[in-house]
């Protein structure tokens, strides 16, 4: 197990920001931690890194107890913050090679290990750059670089994505991966469900402070009645239509509004087809028509009866 | 590991080209400034021979022992005046447009003609009274034994004796505007304090987030810490050695002849503005910008109370308050380099050194006890 | 007035540290006029040194030469320590020590010849101020002992007394001095510059800085307003600002110095820094227009306020800097600006031929803040056209 919370309860006066919390990660994985703004995900990852004082539970990570002095402990774990944290007089190359020295006293291993996290970055026409001359996206890619070039067994990744643009973040979510493939352990934290979904091979959802769900996608999914979503672009649909869509078998829920159709059904085969067939036999014209799978933000939506992103 | 850290804090200050400014370049230019408005201002208390006129009409020519008496005390290198014999037009010309400071004129008795009241004008009328009150005494020796007439009492008028014997009351001389430089150096060795207040922020995970990533490294924080403070100190250390370069030998100003001792001083400086600008910062748990105001408050009340906007201030608070002086850390400074200068005897000295390293110690102390701890209740 | 309100706005973010330099001037200015005035003198006043005395014994004959010293110095007590006399004499707090060794007046009396210590500031003016009348009185006290044999101290101390009390009359020259006491109101409009300017060079840089920031700037120009409004309004809310700053301070003084608020020298004290604001805020308006930083604008206000006012006689006085340091002054208007205060306070008539260096050096003043006006208007339109 490379990390072990338990019961992890974390108070900030009468707010409870961590309540309750235990989870486990798995060498290998790619954990996500999903939730919303405020749902306490940074809260634990800075418990678990032991800056923050917490009231109750335990921390364990590489099967032994997590402490600030744990070195041992801390030699094999990279941390991307959420908010940049490099230093505005260092060049990019003296930022990464500054904090991986922290890591890695012997000078000529650590050249290499700088020059491959710079190549892994991409950031090798920068190198001489000040971060102050870097676009937000490649700021975000010295960031990680800074967290990632001793080769950690354990990266955590704190929101690494927020306010990046598409090619950066595509960019940013492959290196992740690439990180896995090699071997390490990634948490990852984040409020856009699209990228857990892609990356992450099990994921935890927060609210609160507290676990809602745990499982890898699919099991999120099919905890959730939900099956499939369909919509239908139409201008002529009528309320007697929808009352008549809705006695459908296995059909949820069904609005109308704006020209467009929404009919939610339950889990099994066939539910477009059904759909079709509803319309065609009413005679209702229509343009577009698309199906799709639950996401994770239905997941969520069901669960706690909000939306994950506000 | 220590070099590795010590290198790339030492970068990290070097460029911060706003602290750099504050630290070193701001100094150095207000020395100039300093050097600029003080220059002259021994050259003023010191004494040049005061520029006077005697109006020339019959009576000063008949009175030809007046006439010697003043050309006498007007000749040589040691002269009191610089003397115009000039008609009594051209004399009051020569006062109202500031030539001179005041002229002479002999009717029935002698007088003169000033348009302010100045030391100058007080020395010319002192000169003018003592011809008048030896001429008294002359009269009343002469009713009161009319024999020393003959005994040569006139040869005894002219021979006038030096009463006064200098006496140095130090191997230094009393060049008041030093203090005005010292003062200088010990607020730029406070203004380390914006180093110390850097150090603490880049080490404390509440403070800012590239502490986080140090705190979350491998590496005791305050092992990191205490390198960093070694590169803050030795880069004050050298900012503080160019201004004393500057001072010494671009602007002239004279700190005695202890040399090793001076350095020492500054060293001693540079910790304890170090030092302070750590505690600031680990004690006050504010923004930023109040940090900076507090720092800056101490410091300027302190370079105030050390005499380096106005010095007698300095000389007012050891005569009235002596304790704030010994409490005042801009004052310890400038009176180290001032003892230094100064006494002969190096007691003072010696307490001012004491009191610094006190501070210090208790800065340092008081930084540990704060920010020792690892875990934080909030970031 | 949207971009008239903006610099408003601008302005009131940046308060409180314009309030510093304003709070700072003011304490200064309170102790100031605490100090009290002066009583006027008119007639010619006796100047006395502060000296400290020391006599290893009594006689009349020491007596008698205190309490004529008495008359051109003030004794000032100081602790007989080494420590405490070297620090009074460098604080000036006293400028001479006087020690009379034991015996000397035995020997002075048979004829020996003898003298006094003296610890002094070397070759000081008030130095040899003393110097004189020291040797005045013993020189006197010789003649005497040398050529009336057997004569006692105390006999020898009256005649002296009668001798010394010989002074020399002293005329002072008619329409030289001011008709009021204008100490308080010199100092006080002579470092109102340095508050003023350091405000001003806040205030102004920071409108500055927001308008000629490249985005902000185009934002503006796309908007419906003509870019002569734009400037008018702009233009404007820096001459208001202005305006205000120093009506502020010049209204402070009539608190303080209420009593000499109505007679001339004032109002040409008045108008004289009005004068000077106009060239400061020309000044202003270039520093702004050169600043790219945010940051760096404190270190620029400290810089530019606090040289001149070294060099130029605010807060040391322009007779004590070297002619050297005033020459190079001369090329700010902080000097032409306390010069005129100066000739100010010292006018007793107000005809034309006194007030036509007054009115010229307001013109130099005038002129520096046309100079910058006009550099700083090109240095805008390059900035623009590079963005």
């Amino acid at each position: 197990m490379i990390i072990k919370v338990n019961n992890l309860v974390k108070r900030y006066g009468d707010l409870v920001a961590l309540d309750h919390l235990s989870l486990e990660v798995k060498e290998g994985e790619v954990f996500g931690l999903l939730g919303p703004n405020g749902s306490g995900k940074t809260t634990a990852i800075n418990c678990i890194l032991s800056l923050l004082k917490y009231d109750k539970g335990e921390i364990e990570i590489f099967g032994r107890p997590m402490a600030p002095d744990a070195y041992d402990i801390k030699r094999d774990i990279g941390i991307i913050m959420q908010n940049v944290a490099v230093f505005d007089e260092l060049t990019v190359y003296e930022n990464i090679d500054y904090f991986c020295g922290l890591y890695v006293p012997d000078k000529g291993e650590r050249k290499k290990l700088v020059e491959s996290a710079i190549d892994f970055v991409g950031l090798n026409d920068f190198r001489k750059f000040y971060p102050k001359k870097l676009s937000g996206g490649l700021l975000r890619r010295l960031n990680i670089a800074c967290g990632i070039a001793h080769r950690p067994k354990l990266i955590i990744l704190d929101e690494p994505t927020v306010a990046v643009d598409p090619q950066s973040r595509n960019k940013i979510l492959e290196g992740i991966e690439r990180l896995n493939r090699e071997g390490a352990t990634v948490v990852y934290t984040s409020h856009y469900m699209e990228e857990v979904e892609q990356i992450c091979t099990r994921i935890m959802i927060l609210d609160k402070g507290r676990m809602i769900a745990d499982g890898t996608k699919e099991e999120l999914k099919a905890m959730i009645t939900l099956g499939e979503k369909i919509t239908v672009e139409t201008f002529s649909f009528s309320k007697e239509n929808l009352a008549d869509l809705k006695k459908l078998p296995n059909i949820v829920s069904a609005e109308y509004r704006d020209h467009l159709l929404v009919v939610k059904s339950g889990k099994g085969q066939n539910n477009l087809e059904t759909v079709l067939d509803f319309l065609k036999k009413n005679g209702v014209t229509f343009g577009k028509i698309y199906s799709e799978l639950p996401t994770l933000n239905d997941v969520f939506l069901e669960i706690t009866g909000k939306q994950l992103r506000d | 590991m220590f070099l590795h850290i010590f290198k790339a804090r030492l970068k990290c200050l070097i460029r911060d080209r706003q602290m750099m400014f504050w630290t070193l370049l701001f100094p150095l230019i207000l020395a100039t400034f300093f050097n600029m408005a003080l220059g002259n201002l021994n050259n003023t208390e010191a004494f040049h021979p005061i520029d006077i006129a005697v109006a020339d009409n019959a009576q000063y020519r008949e009175n030809q022992q007046f006439r010697s008496v003043l050309k006498e005390v007007s000749e040589g290198d040691d002269r009191i005046f610089n003397l115009t014999e000039t008609d009594p037009q051209n004399a009051e010309k020569l006062l109202a447009d500031g030539k001179i400071k005041a002229y002479v004129t002999v009717n029935s008795k002698v007088g003169m003609t000033v348009r302010e009241s100045g030391l100058s004008q007080n020395i010319v009328r002192a000169f003018l009274n003592s011809y008048s009150q030896t001429s008294s005494a002359v009269t009343s020796i002469v009713r009161e034994n009319p024999a020393s007439l003959r005994n040569g009492l006139i040869k005894e008028v002219s021979d006038r004796k030096e009463y006064t014997k200098e006496v140095s009351g130090s191997s230094a001389e009393p060049n008041n505007v030093l203090n005005y430089f010292y003062s200088l150096i010990a607020m730029s060795c406070l203004y380390g304090g914006f180093w110390g207040l850097k150090e603490v922020a880049d080490v404390q995970a509440d403070l800012s987030t590239r502490a986080a990533r140090v705190n979350v490294a491998p590496v005791h924080k305050l092992k990191v810490f205490l390198y960093n403070m070694c590169a803050a100190i030795l880069l004050h250390f050298s900012e503080m050695l160019v201004l004393l370069a500057y001072l010494y030998f671009g602007l002239k100003i004279d700190f005695g002849l202890k040399t090793a001792l001076v350095l020492l001083t500054t060293f001693a400086g540079s910790i304890l503005g170090v030092s302070l600008g750590a505690f600031v910062s680990a004690l006050v748990k504010k923004g930023e910008g109040v940090k900076v105001a507090v720092l800056l408050a101490v410091t300027m009340t302190g370079s105030f109370l050390a005499g380096m906007m106005v010095q007698e201030i300095k000389y007012a608070v050891a005569q009235n308050a002596p304790i704030l002086s010994y409490l005042n850390p801009v004052n310890l400074l400038t009176d180290a380099f001032y003892s230094l200068y100064y006494y002969d005897v190096m007691t003072r000295y010696g307490w001012n050194m004491a009191m610094i390293g006190a501070y210090a110690l208790l800065f340092c102390t008081g930084t540990y006890f704060i920010i020792r701890r690892q875990k934080y209740a909030s970031l | 007035m949207p971009v008239f309100r903006l610099c408003m706005k601008i302005i009131r973010k940046n308060l409180s540290s314009m309030m510093i330099y304003i709070a700072v001037f003011l304490i200064l200015a309170t102790l100031l006029s605490l100090n009290g005035t002066k009583t006027q003198e008119t007639g010619f006043s006796q100047v006395k040194t502060n000296i400290a005395f020391f006599s290893e014994e009594n006689s009349p004959l020491i007596d008698g030469f205190r309490s004529e010293l008495s008359k051109t110095a003030n004794f000032v007590e100081v602790p007989d320590e080494t420590e405490k006399l070297q620090d009074a004499l460098y604080f000036r707090s006293v400028t001479y020590i006087i020690r009379i060794p034991k015996g000397f007046t035995q020997s002075f009396m048979s004829g020996k010849n003898v003298q006094i210590e003296k610890t002094v500031v070397p070759n000081s003016t008030s130095n040899a101020y003393v110097d004189l009348t020291v040797n005045q009185y013993f020189n006197t006290a010789a003649l005497y002992v040398k050529t009336v044999p057997g004569i006692t101290q105390e006999n020898l101390v009256q005649h002296l007394k009668t001798d010394l009390e010989n002074s020399t009359s002293v005329a002072m020259a008619a329409d030289t001095k001011a008709n009021a006491n204008q100490d308080f109101s010199v100092y006080y409009f002579n470092y109102l510059s340095y508050a003023l300017s350091s405000v001003l060079v806040l205030g102004i840089s920071a409108i500055m800085l927001v308008f000629n920031d490249k985005n902000l700037s185009r934002r503006n120009f796309c908007s419906p307003l003509s870019a002569g409004k734009i400037n008018a309004q702009f233009i404007l809310a820096n001459l208001v600002f202005t305006f205000v700053c120093w009506a502020v301070m010049v209204g402070f003084c009539f608190l303080f110095d209420y009593r000499n608020m109505m007679i001339g020298n004032t109002a040409y004290l008045i108008l004289n820094s009005f004068v000077f604001t106009l060239s400061m805020s020309s000044i202003s308006f270039l520093i702004g227009n050169l600043m790219k930083e945010r940051s760096a604008i404190s270190a620029v206000c400290n810089v530019v306020t606090l040289g001149p006012c070294f060099i130029s006689g605010v807060f040391v006085p322009q007779e004590l800097l070297s002619p050297t340091v005033l020459k190079i002054a001369s090329f700010t208007p902080t000097y032409w600006y306390v010069k005129t205060n100066n000739q100010i306070a010292s006018l007793s008539s107000f005809s034309l031929s006194a007030l036509s260096p007054i009115y010229c050096n307001m013109i130099i003043e005038a002129g520096f803040a046309v100079a910058f006006f006009a550099v700083s208007m090109v240095v805008g339109k390059k900035k623009r056209m590079s963005n």
